[in-house]
């Protein structure tokens, strides 16, 4: 049979950042896949070198649009952590209240995309919908949909008085309601199962042999959420259960995401229950102490690793970053060898790609 | 010389061209309205399809290299010619053009050229999404059309004739056919949305797997040309439909009547409206199949479920 | 949660000739000092005896006489081994053998600080364009975005 090269990206209407596949398939089959990155690589790292602390912020927060706000809290939790600074409870409850905002808002924009990409544009309407819900709370909260800037160094720079308080309330049981209806069509609506349970199938040694983390690995059954295992932010005040699956493959990984979705709205409701009185930041000095820091996170697709190491300037040394979408995809080169075609946009879509966060 | 201008009439204003194109631009608007509302959306306004129509064909047409240029400006025409003369011998609203004994069979196999037509643009456009596009179509297309040609034969065997209008008058005597084979229309619907390549089984066209399918290097003009013939294959078979199982212009379920002509107009459009919100509840309802997930259904549920409605069919006329 | 203690015995018995010391970065993360010859024995030891399979991501960096890399691993504590290069013979044995993940990271070390990983598979840039002239970005002494060292 005569072997066809089907590009799949740059640009490709699979993929919402460029990133190049070239797929070679016998027929209806995929024998060979290639990739290569770095369409959106902007040499943050190079660039975080030579602004301060503080400007880092602005720029760390751009490496991803969907968990911008968990890579400005690792960094912080880092350059505190080599400040010997102490955030004040209220400001790290805060810190972790937007965290579990933007896990529920990246669940349910990767939930539209997955459905869209099989075909099920009707799931994509209405999870995209919810999303508004999310994306208005943030608005009210920060001031920005995406782009929040609500870390600073020492804590947070916003608060919440109990109109906000009661006013996020209401939207986060309004979309609960909604969030118990996506779930209720993944679990049991038939051509979404047809179209990704037993596809883009990963056994656990596979999770294991490429280091893979998130969502994706504990569909195949690993137990780890740092959250829970290296708790941060306000993490270790907090009750959560860490969902995990056994079939690693797409349908296991989209039941996982949205009962997240459902952790993540308990915990949001936690949060705005338990809010300690007091300061939401202390000040921090601009010149940080010599010194290296290892700081990690649990971002909506997994983890997220800083080395941060200060020569006692106002500037990093050196910021290394790992975002948990790059061993996603050196894991799914080897998954989309001997499929059929048409799983390849749920195989694709179902390690929730953020090609920016690999590019950096 | 009045002949003369009656056929003129017929065929380019009511019910020929000017009617058709009217009645695929209202459908394409109803059906993408009613989606847009099922899934919390406002959805396009009335002369959306009109305008997108007009834009597309004042639009520059490039073609890869390779493709074969002629063909490619052929094949729209053709398709749109076969879907509406096939469309002409479809009785509208009680009202019989061209009828003849075999008219049906005739019909049937000019609304299935569009298909052999449309691989043949995957194949001769030369892209690669193109090509595996149009391989799709062509596997799609045997699983489907054989439930469906199977659905709309069993009404012409128990009424003992191939012509529609024939089929309509004795719908009207006895009753509807949709009591006496319910299966059978429901094969024919399953039927049409394969052939009107509507999810589940846009397959052909799927966006995320092969970008625009057999259409992809088509723009333009051509490219009006081709979604003009999909909204008329969908009215043509719309009516098809409604005139082979609900009994065209028939107004009683059960006796027929002989109402007046506006009457039968009206009965004829609010049966077509229900089959075309069928078909976009439909649409929202599920994912995309996959190409074998589609050749599954249609080779071991569809077709022997035919099989077994031809088969009751003839037993009931035996018996 | 894996003993510090026990991981730098199974170390030493590894390779005898250097003493295995463990020292702690923020936060809470261990560091171990590996010289590059025992780099390859040590992660089997790590992955055979102990289960450590986790690689979070291998950090590169420009330490003046130097390169240093970090390899960041984690089970239940954080653990990091610190490998130091020198910078005109800058090279490492490769350890997709045993952790086929860490592919992309050794290939992003390689072409920001110009370390070779020995036998690595297929070391092409993997951010980097394939035409890129101007030498690894993350060394000191490129020029910096305005143009000076």
């Amino acid at each position: 049979m005569t072997r066809v090269t089907i590009p799949v990206g740059p640009q490709h209407p699979l993929l919402k950042e460029p990133l190049s596949l070239r797929l070679i398939a016998e027929g209806e089959r995929v024998v060979e896949a290639t990739m290569r990155l770095g369409y959106v690589h902007r040499g943050i790292e190079r660039l975080a070198e030579e602004r301060s602390y503080v400007q880092n912020l602005h720029l760390l927060e751009r490496v991803c649009g969907i968990c911008s706000h968990v890579h400005t809290t690792t960094y912080c939790q880092g350059v505190e952590a080599l400040l010997d600074l102490e955030v004040p409870p209220r400001g790290l409850m805060l810190r972790t209240l937007l965290c579990e905002l933007e896990r529920i808002h990246s669940h349910l924009l990767w939930l539209g995309v997955l459905a869209e990409n099989i075909g099920f544009s009707t799931v994509f309407m209405y999870a995209w919908r919810d999303r508004e819900i999310v994306l208005d709370i943030m608005e009210n909260l920060s001031g920005g949909r995406i782009a929040h800037a609500v870390n600073v160094i020492g804590g947070v720079r916003i608060d919440l008085d109990s109109d906000q308080i009661d006013a996020i309330r209401r939207s986060l049981d309004e979309l609960h309601g909604q969030v118990d209806d996506l779930v209720n069509v993944v679990e049991h609506e038939q051509t979404l199962k047809a179209r990704t349970q037993g596809v883009g199938g990963a056994s656990l040694e596979q999770i294991r042999r490429h280091c893979a983390v998130g969502p994706v690995a504990r569909a195949a059954g690993l137990d780890r959420d740092l959250r829970r295992d290296a708790p941060y932010a306000a993490y270790d005040r907090l009750s959560f259960e860490v969902v995990t699956e056994s079939g690693g493959d797409v349908w296991s990984a989209t039941r996982v995401r949205v009962r997240e979705t459902v952790e993540s709205l308990s915990l949001c409701q936690q949060i705005l229950d338990d809010l300690p009185p007091g300061e939401v930041a202390v000040r921090a000095s601009r010149r940080v102490p010599e010194g290296q820091v290892v700081a990690r996170a649990e971002a909506p697709r997994g983890e997220v690793i800083y080395y941060i190491r200060s020569d006692g300037s106002d500037s990093p040394a050196r910021i290394k970053i790992r975002t948990p979408t790059l061993p996603a995809l050196s894991m799914v080169r080897e998954r989309l060898r001997d499929i059929n075609i048409a799983d390849v946009p749920a195989v694709i879509s179902g390690i929730d790609l953020c090609v920016a966060c690999a590019d950096r | 010389m009045r002949e003369l201008l009656s056929v003129l009439v017929t065929l380019f204003i009511f019910p020929g061209v000017a009617f058709l194109v009217a009645c695929a631009l209202l459908f394409e608007w109803i059906d993408r309205r009613t989606i847009a509302r099922l899934q919390a959306r406002v959805g396009p306004p009335w002369f959306q399809p009109l305008a997108d129509l007009v834009k597309l064909l004042s639009k520059e047409s490039i073609l890869p290299r390779q493709a074969d240029r002629p063909i490619c400006t052929a094949l729209p025409v053709v398709s749109l010619a076969a879907v509406l003369t096939a469309a002409l011998y479809i009785p509208v609203g009680g009202r019989v053009v061209y009828g003849f004994e075999g008219d049906l069979i005739v019909v049937l196999f000019l609304l299935s050229l569009p298909a052999l037509f449309y691989f043949l643009a995957g194949w001769v456009s030369v892209g690669i999404y193109s090509i595996i596009g149009g391989s799709r179509s062509v596997l799609q297309y045997f699983s489907y059309e054989v439930p469906f040609l199977m659905a709309l034969s069993a009404p012409a065997i128990l009424t003992g004739s191939w012509s529609i209008s024939d089929i309509i008058t004795q719908q009207a005597e006895s009753a509807w056919i949709v009591l006496a084979q319910p299966v059978g229309f429901l094969l024919a619907i399953v039927g049409l949305i394969g052939k009107l390549k509507r999810v589940p089984f846009d397959i052909p066209k799927a966006k995320s797997e092969v970008v625009g399918g057999p259409l992809t290097e088509f723009s333009g003009r051509k490219l009006a040309l081709w979604r003009l013939v999909v909204d008329i294959q969908t009215v043509a078979g719309i009516f098809l439909l409604v005139n082979m199982f609900l009994g065209g212009g028939d107004l009683t379920l059960l006796q027929g009547s002989a109402p007046l002509g506006l009457a039968r107009a009206v009965t004829f459009s609010i049966k077509a409206l229900g089959m075309l919100l069928t078909l976009s509840v439909t649409s929202v309802l599920y994912a995309r199949l996959r190409i074998d997930q589609l050749a599954n259904l249609g080779w071991r549920i569809l077709a022997p479920l035919g099989l077994l409605q031809l088969a009751a069919t003839i037993l009931m006329g035996i018996g | 949660m894996i003993e510090i203690e026990a991981v730098l015995e199974a170390f030493r018995a590894t390779c005898p000739d250097h003493s295995f010391d463990a020292s702690t970065m923020l936060t809470d993360e261990t560091v171990i000092e590996i010289p590059a010859a025992c780099l390859k024995e040590v992660v089997n030891v790590l992955l055979d005896t102990f289960s450590v399979y986790h690689l979070s991501t291998i950090t590169g960096q420009d330490r003046g006489a130097d390169l240093e890399l970090l390899y960041h691993f984690w089970h239940g504590r954080g653990i990091t081994l610190q490998v130091k290069v020198p910078r005109e013979d800058a090279r490492v044995s490769t350890l997709t053998g045993a952790i086929p993940g860490v592919d992309f990271y050794e290939r992003e070390v390689g072409e920001m600080l110009g370390v070779t990983f020995e036998a690595h598979p297929g070391p092409e840039h993997l951010l980097l364009p394939e035409d890129w002239e101007s030498g690894p970005p993350l060394l000191k002494e490129q020029p910096d975005e305005k143009g000076e060292a």
